[in-house]
């Protein structure tokens, strides 16, 4: 089964990748345990606590050591105490991770639909009037940064019009109003790329030879656009959607900052700010995570959408000249 | 040389994204010269736009809470960005071109090591990676050029060595190899100068998002510290006020975003003319 | 072929005086101007012309699909009393397909990567017809059989990329002729395919004509497919028809001058006369080559030698190998055995600083006019970086590349151009100077002609041959055209699946060759006999 097959070679991949990036984060956060000792125990520690605190929690090994025993109960589901929130790092994270979810399945609801939409809309007929306006819109989306849209948004919405709360802190329990803003911010950019890929991709398509066949055959243009462009011109978009997550979980970060919602972007930049190193280790290792896995899931999206990558292992026909 | 820059000059995407571009450039280079105010100096706080300045002068953008000239300080902070953008995204192309032409020339062993680290660091959020950093060495002028060059030159890599593959296939290529030419002048006479063209729609986006980097991380206040004007540590001043006083973060927001669009169009303008150019040719 | 005017019907097809404008700014006016003829059922009218001729514009407005930049600026396009130029885009979808339809030059990029074939030859039906799916697919699959395609159900199961371009040009026609439409119009539909499996695509559409009575517009750029197929033949020439008239009277007696030095050009299948004893020293010994990709073998037992002052033709079609001997020759791969000497050195020996020395003893021509050219280098600059390479001065390099660029006949102002500006005859000139810079022993010419068009292809061959005599070099010609390789070859060696299947002087390969494939490669070449 080649599907298998090519689901076990991404893995083994994604695990050699994700073993790099903890050897990466640890070597960062932990190679100087002085730093580590004033970072967990504070500033104004005595020189005699921060030593027989490393003595006792075993910073006296060599590294490599270390990092294979940090690694073992990373592994095993210890993640260790956050220094700022004085909790178990593992019972933080879970809620954090579903709000920060919400979030992005509600920018991804609105990204899908319209980054696609729009972009088959002006990739159809490169140089129409439709094609100009969604142009002009992706590369103005494209070009503000979450922070700006968060503040035009918010003094339009907020300020001006008064519609929209201008925090998402969700202190009274769930709020769709307190989502609209900072799903906003976060699909903005995100759509305007998507339409940007999808009517390259489209228009890509709508100049190949097989189009040209296809009107000469007699078809008429929604045909040969639901017919015959879609199924090429979507592949790219449909990989491009799933590596927009990564970008999401960078968005995320701004959004949740600006509009103090709790979600797992705020987790790790208050981690950040407080140097809770080992809350910042998890935190890291959690996204690379999430992005690994959409990067297999958009591989495998591409394996099945391409009709020249045989994933599923149908019988393939024997290559040989005409008799 | 007249006829070799005219279809540049008169393409109406790069003329209105390189005349964008141009005016945060001018700004920045002659900042003590244009600025009307001192960006440092206390003038009035929390002046609304328009206001006339108690020394004579209007202060066109109004002032801070710490009562300083915001369009001065905008000034002011594109030479930060400018500077410290330009600085961090060449040095970052300098990492990304050496490494992208061996690892895409050379092939084997090399390339499978640097593609592999290229992959580990690309699968990091950039703004994670950028905290991670941050945290562990500091928000200093110097530190957040080594982040962007630590971040950015996977990428600039991976663009880089897909390109030397695609073009060392061609015949010219081979040529040079039958000739007895040396691999590093293979890479820098042969290659390397045919892959400028898409190169130079990167460097355009890239020392955009740099610039956008750089403003987050102020906002985020990562930045660099203060007092030194950036528009991104601006926003993050001005954020707890922004509901009463929004002409602190707005225009900020304005300029970066309007720096992104010029180089954004910038970009566009030169990737269609050269995809006409090979089309031409 | 056929000779008679098909005068006793009526035309199907009829142009009169088109004329397609370029868009402003291209090097000429018109793309087509001034364009008229007739097209008659049950006959092939082939429109020859060079790259540039017009003649894809023409075909191209006969569908209603013009690039994008072009406009038909006048004169109509009558297809049974109906004007196509003035049609609507909603008239021409229903007539495209139904009463005029296409075959194209790349079957393969035409067919859609997404769809399987039999889903696309069914579309005709979906388009043009009420029939229901079940009728739908029986005349599909009856279409498949009638190509002589092999287990037609496999096929119509297969996306194009698991065919063959014989298999996928098949298709493609099979989809054309799917409503019998009155009028086909043939894009160079062979030009992509390999001479045996051309002659096999060329004797199918003959068989159509004949059983379907279509009336056919064959364009090609190919005298030797004009002279096996056409029943009438149109020249065109910078977007005019220059002369129209049978076959016959084109072929044997040209009433235009272009006509004339069009079919002068065309190589002739007869060798070249042979010339003294071949005794001088070996300058490439080539002995049990043998590569591998992967598990197949490429390369397959491989033994040759070339002499000083000699031209060695290594003839076969794609697959065969000869690339790959090419680029073993060359050093561009390590072939897995086997041994190769130039001039007498080991060449496969060699490794590093002694193999770079030693490249200059061997030097090739590529196929690609334009891809073999650095375009941001200039011309002058190319060709003395080969000479200082091969140990030359700074000033010595500058003196022998105008010595060279004068000797393959460009002017000296060619030096400080780059390759943009010339044409692809000069460009394949331009990497022929810098080849012989390298003052080398062996000169390989890999498809070195195969790209021009064939007035171009008849002076580059005739600048080759000329060095030949001046430098006595020895030449390794890789060509999959016999009627090239018959211009300039002393001995021929037929390569066929990675083997050398019959070697020896020309005349005796090609007018009494031994092997069976070679014999069907000779059988294969278009218009024997008659050009």
């Amino acid at each position: 089964m080649p599907l298998i097959l090519f689901i076990l070679r991404k893995a083994g991949q994604a695990l050699a990748t994700m073993l790099a990036v903890s050897l990466l984060v640890f070597l960062a956060l932990e190679v100087n345990v002085d730093d580590v000792a004033v970072k967990v125990l504070g500033q104004f520690s005595t020189a005699e606590q921060r030593a027989a605190w490393l003595e006792a929690n075993g910073y006296n090994a060599p590294f490599l050591w270390r990092y294979f025993d940090w690694l073992v109960s990373f592994v095993s589901g210890d993640w260790g105490m956050s220094t700022y929130y004085r909790a178990p790092i593992t019972d933080l994270i879970p809620d954090r991770l579903a709000a920060t979810a919400w979030l992005a399945l509600g920018a991804l609801s609105l990204i899908v639909p319209f980054g696609l939409g729009l972009g088959v809309l002006a990739g159809m007929r490169p140089g129409s009037l439709t094609d100009r306006v969604v142009s002009v819109l992706s590369v103005v989306t494209t070009s503000i940064p979450d922070f700006a849209s968060a503040v035009f948004l918010s003094i339009v919405f907020v300020f001006w019009l008064g519609l929209l709360p201008g925090a998402s802190t969700m202190i009274g329990g769930f709020s769709l109003k307190e989502l609209v803003l900072p799903v906003l911010v976060l699909a903005l950019y995100s759509t305007g790329y998507l339409a940007r890929i999808t009517r390259a991709s489209m228009a890509e398509v709508m100049a190949t030879p097989y189009i040209r066949t296809a009107r000469l055959k007699g078809a008429s243009l929604p045909r040969i656009v639901f017919r015959h462009a879609l199924r090429n011109a979507l592949i790219t978009p449909i990989t491009v959607i799933l590596l927009q997550v990564p970008w999401l979980l960078s968005g995320v970060i701004v959004v949740e900052v600006f509009y103090a919602y709790k979600g797992f972007g705020t987790l790790l930049y208050e981690a950040a700010i407080n140097s809770d190193i080992y809350l910042i280790e998890a935190c890291a290792m959690v996204s690379v995570l999430v992005v690994v896995t959409t990067q297999i899931l958009s591989d495998l999206a591409y394996g099945l959408l391409n009709p020249r990558v045989n994933l599923l292992g149908a019988p393939k026909p024997a290559k040989g000249d005409a008799a | 040389m007249i006829r070799l820059v005219r279809p540049y000059l008169t393409h109406p995407l790069v003329a209105v994204g390189g005349a964008v571009t141009l005016l945060w450039l001018v700004l920045a280079l002659f900042a003590p010269l244009l600025a009307p105010f001192d960006p440092l100096k206390t003038i009035l706080p929390l002046a609304r736009p328009l206001t006339p300045a108690p020394g004579g002068g209007t202060l066109w953008l109004g002032t801070d809470m710490l009562g300083r000239d915001i369009l001065s300080r905008l000034i002011y902070g594109a030479r930060t960005v400018v500077l410290y953008s330009t600085l961090a995204t060449l040095s970052a192309y300098a990492v990304g071109i050496a490494l992208g032409l061996s690892a895409g020339y050379l092939r084997g062993r090399v390339d499978a090591a640097l593609s592999f680290l290229a992959n580990v660091v690309l699968s990091f959020p950039v703004l994670v990676l950028y905290i991670v950093i941050i945290v562990v060495i500091g928000a200093s002028p110097l530190n957040i050029i080594l982040a962007v060059v630590f971040s950015s030159a996977p990428a600039i890599f991976r663009i880089v060595r897909a390109l030397t593959i695609d073009i060392a296939t061609r015949d010219f290529v081979q040529v040079a190899r039958t000739q007895g030419e040396g691999s590093l002048r293979i890479m820098l006479v042969d290659i390397l100068p045919n892959a400028t063209g898409p190169l130079a729609v990167d460097f355009c986006l890239r020392l955009g998002y740099t610039a956008i980097t750089i403003g987050t991380l102020g906002f985020l206040g990562l930045g660099l510290p203060p007092p030194t004007p950036d528009w991104g540590t601006m926003v993050n001043e001005g954020k707890a006020m922004a509901i009463a006083f929004p002409h602190l973060v707005i225009f900020p927001c304005i300029a970066i975003s309007s720096l992104m669009l010029g180089l954004s169009l910038l970009a566009d303008g030169l990737k269609e003319l050269s995809e006409a150019k090979g089309r031409g040719a | 072929m056929t000779t008679q005017t098909p005068s006793s019907d009526t035309a199907i097809l009829t142009i009169d005086g088109l004329t397609v404008a370029l868009p402003r700014g291209a090097d000429r006016r018109h793309a087509v101007k001034g364009a008229s003829l007739d097209l008659f059922p049950r006959e092939i009218l082939c429109v020859v012309g060079e790259s540039g001729s017009g003649k894809s514009v023409l075909s191209a407005a006969l569908m209603g699909a013009v690039p994008k930049g072009l406009a038909i600026e006048s004169g109509r396009i009558l297809l049974q009393g109906k004007d196509l130029a003035l049609a609507s885009e909603r008239e021409l979808t229903r007539i495209r397909g139904r009463d005029i339809a296409m075959i194209f030059q790349e079957p393969m990029s035409a067919l859609n990567p997404a769809l399987t074939v039999g889903e696309q030859i069914e579309e005709m039906f979906v388009l043009h017809t009420d029939l229901a799916a079940e009728a739908r697919r029986a005349r599909t699959r009856a279409l498949v059989e009638a190509m002589h395609l092999p287990d037609p159900d496999r096929i119509l199961a297969s996306y194009p990329h698991e065919l063959s371009g014989g298999q996928c040009q098949r298709v493609v026609i099979a989809m054309a002729l799917a409503l019998d439409p009155k009028v086909l119009i043939a894009d160079e539909p062979t030009t992509a395919l390999d001479v045996t499996t051309q002659a096999q695509v060329l004797k199918l559409i003959r068989e159509l004509k004949d059983s379907h009575g279509h009336g056919i517009l064959f364009i090609t750029h190919d005298f030797g497919v004009v002279a096996d197929i056409a029943d009438r033949i149109a020249v065109m020439r910078g977007g005019e028809i220059v002369e129209i008239g049978t076959a016959q009277q084109v072929l044997t007696q040209p009433a235009h001058d272009y006509t004339r030095a069009l079919i002068a050009a065309v190589p002739s299948l007869t060798p070249r006369a042979p010339r003294a004893a071949r005794t001088a020293e070996p300058v490439l010994e080539i002995s049990n080559l043998e590569h591998h990709y992967g598990r197949t073998k490429a390369l397959n037992d491989i033994s040759l030698t070339l002499r000083r002052g000699e031209v060695v033709s290594i003839v076969g079609e794609s697959g065969s190998g000869k690339s790959t001997l090419a680029k073993a020759a060359i050093r561009l791969i390590d072939p897995t055995g086997g041994a190769i000497s130039v001039s007498g050195t080991p060449f496969l020996a060699l490794k590093g600083g002694a193999l770079r020395q030693k490249r200059r003893l061997i030097q090739m021509v590529f196929q690609d006019p334009v891809g073999s050219l650095n375009p941001r280098r200039t011309v002058g600059e190319m060709i003395a970086r080969a000479a200082i390479l091969s140990g030359a001065s700074r000033a010595e390099a500058i003196r022998r590349a105008e010595d060279l660029l004068d000797l393959v006949g460009l002017q000296k102002s060619a030096y400080h151009r780059r390759p943009a500006a010339f044409s692809g005859g000069q460009r394949q000139r331009v990497g022929i100077a810098r080849a012989l810079a390298m003052h080398p022993e062996v000169l390989i010419a890999d498809e070195s002609v195969s790209a021009l068009d064939v007035s171009v292809q008849a002076q580059v061959l005739e600048l080759l041959k000329s060095l030949q005599e001046k430098l006595n070099l020895g030449i390794l010609f890789i060509t999959h055209d016999l009627r090239v390789a018959a211009q300039i070859s002393d001995e021929i060696v037929v390569m066929h699946k990675g083997r050398i299947v019959e070697k020896g002087p020309a005349e005796a390969v090609l007018l009494a060759p031994k092997d069976a494939y070679t014999r069907s490669l000779i059988d294969a070449a278009p218009g024997r006999g008659s050009i």
